[in-house]
């Protein structure tokens, strides 16, 4: 029950940074692939920077272990991906 | 004090700012949660649930008992924790509005017909869904938190995710890309 109540509140500052950067518009979204407004990348990467550092750094010091990390198997990965980034650049999702 | 509330305020942040955020909150859900932030995978839980109400033993296989559960799970409610956070930092610059087709944008491509609007926006909300089913994740869920976690698949998905969607912008765009 807490973590669910954990999911919620994580979930909100999830929403609120995405609403803030900006990528709730469509324009957003489209325009990183016209390489025309480069908000999504610089949002993304600063984000996997600061969570990279911040995860490794807390398990090294034993403060936490890593859940399951996602599966690779490549060729669902890149078809999916190849699918995915379809419907992104048309609905701006 | 209050420049700072003035900052918090503002209707867009710099990309940096909120992408430092975000990373904090990626941290925190594997810190206190144990899990990782998924956004696509709710859609499935949710799926299951109607199905299950309206077809039980069509719904009744492996993927919808144990692979992703037909049940009200973490990623369900950090989806709605989501809409409610964007909610709030709508109404705290004050940008909150209801439309139905609010980019201009979008209009000066498609044209401004609102049906167009919401009849892509659903065909290209099953694009995205299937592949995100295929994939295993979303760009939440396997873009940033897989890459947090230095999972290859994160950086295939990330590589294809922007090979095809600059492909299908320089199609719907053509010239005025």
């Amino acid at each position: 029950m807490t973590n669910m109540i954990l999911a919620l509140v994580l979930g909100a500052f999830f929403g609120l940074t995405l609403n803030k950067a900006g990528l709730t518009r469509y324009s957003k979204i489209v325009n990183v692939f016209r390489f025309t407004d480069m908000t999504v990348l610089k949002f993304m990467m600063t984000a996997l920077i600061v969570s990279m550092a911040g995860l490794y750094g807390l398990r090294e010091l034993g403060l936490i272990t890593f859940p399951n990390i996602p599966a690779t198997y490549i060729a669902g990965n890149a078809i999916g991906g190849l699918i995915f980034g379809v419907g992104m650049a048309l609905t701006g999702y | 004090m209050s420049t700072l509330i003035q900052q918090f305020r503002k209707q867009l942040w710099s990309p940096y700012i909120a992408g430092i955020a975000l990373g904090i909150v990626g941290v925190l859900s594997v810190w206190v949660s144990d899990s990782l932030l998924g956004a696509s995978g709710a859609f499935e839980n949710l799926a299951g649930i109607l199905g299950k109400a309206v077809a039980p033993q069509a719904f009744d296989n492996m993927y919808f008992n144990f692979i992703m559960p037909s049940e009200i799970t973490w990623g369900v409610m950090l989806l709605v924790g989501i809409m409610i956070g964007g909610f709030l930092g709508a109404l705290s610059s004050r940008s909150f509005k209801l439309t139905v087709n609010g980019d201009t944008q979008w209009k000066a491509i498609f044209g401004p017909q609102t049906w167009k609007r919401w009849g892509l926006a659903f065909l290209g909300a099953i694009i995205l869904e299937y592949g995100a089913g295929i994939a295993g994740g979303c760009t939440s869920g396997l873009a940033i938190s897989g890459g947090m976690l230095l999972a290859p698949a994160a950086f295939i998905f990330i590589a294809a995710m922007f090979a095809s969607g600059i492909l299908t912008s320089l199609i719907v765009y053509r010239k005025r890309y």
